[in-house]
């Protein structure tokens, strides 16, 4: 068990800097998600923390050690991959044993261990199969298998259940939380499926571009986007983001427009703001309502109507041609072609500047 | 549709046909020497050319094994065979052991000085240079180390000649392999060599053997720097079946039998070991 800090840590790749100077602290025993889109850097810090990937610059420390320079084996931290990488000439109990064996553990110890592991992660009569006579979810509970019997302080997941189908990644989640609460150990995850992340995560880092655009619980930064990249991201469908101009600034309160013209009061702490500045008005989907319930409302043409059952899905275009998507009832009756009046309350509003950061 | 059932013969059949006769064709095109120096070798030397039609031993001449027994009696062919196969498998295994390290490398680290690729086409242009330019530095070196007409001599020559092919095929092997495996095995505490030595090779194995057969082949056939490296004790198969000519002419009964001896080895390995050739033992390690 150990906490894992990052200070100031920067990566290139041929003079190309995608890392750009991250520093985190993650606590002992807290499951933390990396989660961003593609290409965003999330899966190379990984690596730099398991040691598989050089550091240009920064320090690493997992528990009291700074771990720059320490072999992958010796960083006490254990990798699940995203192609499970088992190794397809041993079998189960081998890939399993593998790294007990390397570190000459005695063959009676080594069997007590992968039994036990295989008793916990349900893969008992597995134990005499080659890779390639498992399934999927198989070959992830064995890749996990070799990493618990390490019993590493730190455990590290790089996109594990993306190659599982939309079911087993559900039992699959549900099954590392419950690992989680039993191993009580630090585990990073990394992950571009927000869905994981929102339901696994203690906390949550969001990163874009080699940078941490956001850390927080799952429902702060639902609630509290710190700015427009966390806001566009989290969330499904993502918030509805309007351009929008400032009317008017008074203290503590600033005015700005709405699609159609009408005008929008809001309480904001208006320092540095001037009229006439751009900004984008946040609205999460579901916080719309129809038939102008709320403090406020704009109009818009319906173009998608899409049935989900429980919910409806109404894909709308406003007067200013923004594109809106609002949730509404599983049993609206709202057609194509029909306006809708968009009511939302004043607290559900998010307001970002020109540079995108978040007006509170 | 009805009407034409059993009548006409599906387009599919025609072609498959077509293609076994073509395939048959072709390789009665390849096999027909090797049946033509066999047939030749069961045949009394007065027979070599006045057998009639395709030769068939029992139905066009009556065989005989006296060409065999004179040829595998001889010390000269037995010690031929031996300094042939001590020759070949010594340099196809040292170029092995010598050049998977070297792919291994090439493929999984990054080389600073000198970019990855560049040393690569290093590797390979080696064997751009035609053989024939190197046999005066060659002898003379061999002169100087006192190894002319050794088995060393050829060993070496022999394995630094397919050194190349073998750091080139098996590099894209390493290559090819997921390197989250090894990667999977550094996190479970192997060193770099571990990783290599107990993931890696065993997984490029089907292919490193393929390419040891391939490398047993190309120098169980060397016959340039055999012929001036070593012309007295160190005998190798193509010299000894170049040796069949003599005052009287090319005695076609005994190449025939050498030619024969000569084939045996590669293609008894080869048939043997087909298994390690056929690839796909990475199949379920990854996504799938």
């Amino acid at each position: 068990m150990a906490e894992v800090n990052l200070k100031n840590i920067r990566k290139s790749f041929d003079g190309n800097e995608v890392i750009h100077g991250v520093s985190l602290d993650i606590e002992d025993r807290e499951f933390v998600v990396f989660v961003g889109p593609s290409g965003c850097g999330k899966s190379t810090l990984l690596r730099m923390i398991a040691g598989l990937e050089d550091i240009t610059a920064g320090e690493i420390f997992i528990g009291d050690r700074c771990v720059n320079d320490l072999h992958p084996a010796d960083r006490g931290a254990a990798m699940v991959f995203q192609s499970y990488a088992l190794y397809p000439h041993m079998n189960v109990f081998d890939n399993i044993g593998f790294g007990l064996k390397l570190n000459k553990v005695n063959k009676v110890e080594i069997r007590r261990k992968v039994l036990d592991v295989a008793k916990i992660l349900r893969i008992e009569e597995l134990l005499n199969r080659r890779p390639a006579q498992l399934s999927g979810g198989q070959r992830q509970r064995v890749a996990i298998g070799r990493t618990i019997v390490r019993e590493p302080s730190v455990f590290l997941f790089d996109e594990p259940l993306s190659n599982l189908d939309a079911a087993l990644r559900v039992q699959m989640r549900m099954e590392l939380e419950k690992l989680h609460e039993r191993l009580q150990t630090t585990m990073i995850y990394v992950t571009h499926d927000q869905v994981e992340a929102m339901t696994m995560a203690n906390r949550i880092f969001i990163l874009n571009d080699g940078v941490i655009e956001q850390i927080g619980s799952p429902l702060e930064v639902y609630r509290n986007p710190a700015n427009l990249f966390v806001a566009g991201f989290i969330g499904s469908p993502r918030m509805n983001l309007i351009s929008s101009s400032i009317l008017g600034v008074q203290e503590k309160q600033l005015t700005i427009q709405l699609p159609g013209g009408k005008v929008l009061p809001l309480k904001r702490n208006t320092e540095d703001l001037g009229e006439g500045e751009r900004l984008t008005l946040g609205i999460r989907p579901e916080h719309l309502k129809e038939n102008k319930e709320g403090d406020e409302f704009f109009e818009g043409t319906v173009d998608v109507v899409e049935h989900l059952g429980n919910e409806t899905y109404l894909h709308i275009t406003d007067a200013d041609k923004n594109l809106i998507t609002m949730i509404a009832d599983g049993d609206s009756n709202t057609q194509k072609g029909e306006t809708v009046q968009m009511g939302f309350h004043h607290k559900n509003c998010h307001i970002f500047n020109a540079t995108g950061e978040v007006i509170n | 549709m009805h009407k034409n059932r059993g009548t006409r013969i599906p387009p599919k059949s025609i072609r498959y046909s077509l293609y076994s006769l073509l395939a048959v064709l072709v390789s009665m095109i390849f096999l027909f020497p090797i049946y033509w120096a066999f047939s030749t070798s069961l045949r009394n030397p007065i027979e070599t050319f006045t057998v009639s039609g395709l030769g068939i031993p029992f139905i066009h001449f009556v065989p005989t094994l006296d060409n065999w027994i004179d040829q595998l009696y001889t010390g000269e062919a037995r010690r031929a065979i031996g300094n042939s196969t001590l020759i070949a498998v010594s340099a196809s295994l040292l170029a092995l052991f010598l050049g998977t390290p070297a792919a291994y490398a090439l493929a999984r680290f990054r080389f600073k000085t000198i970019k990855n690729k560049d040393l690569t086409i290093w590797f390979l242009s080696q064997r751009v240079l035609p053989p024939v330019a190197t046999i005066v530095p060659f002898y003379l070196v061999m002169q100087t180390l006192g190894l002319l007409d050794t088995h060393l001599a050829l060993i070496l020559i022999n394995a630094t000649f397919v050194l190349p092919f073998v750091v080139v095929i098996v590099r894209q092997t390493f290559m090819d392999l997921p390197i989250e495996l090894e990667e999977a095995a550094l996190m479970d505490g192997a060193s770099y060599f571990g990783a290599f030595l107990k993931v890696a090779l065993p997984l490029a194995a089907p292919a490193i053997v393929a390419t040891g057969l391939i490398m047993f082949a190309f120098t169980w056939n060397e016959f340039l720097f055999a012929v001036t490296i070593s012309s007295k004790d160190v005998i190798t198969i193509p010299i000894h079946m170049a040796g069949a000519v003599d005052t009287r002419g090319v005695q076609f009964w005994f190449m025939a039998v050498r030619a024969m001896i000569a084939i045996a080895p590669p293609v008894i390995i080869a048939l043997l070991a087909q298994k390690y050739i056929v690839r796909g033992l990475t199949l379920g390690a990854v996504k799938g």
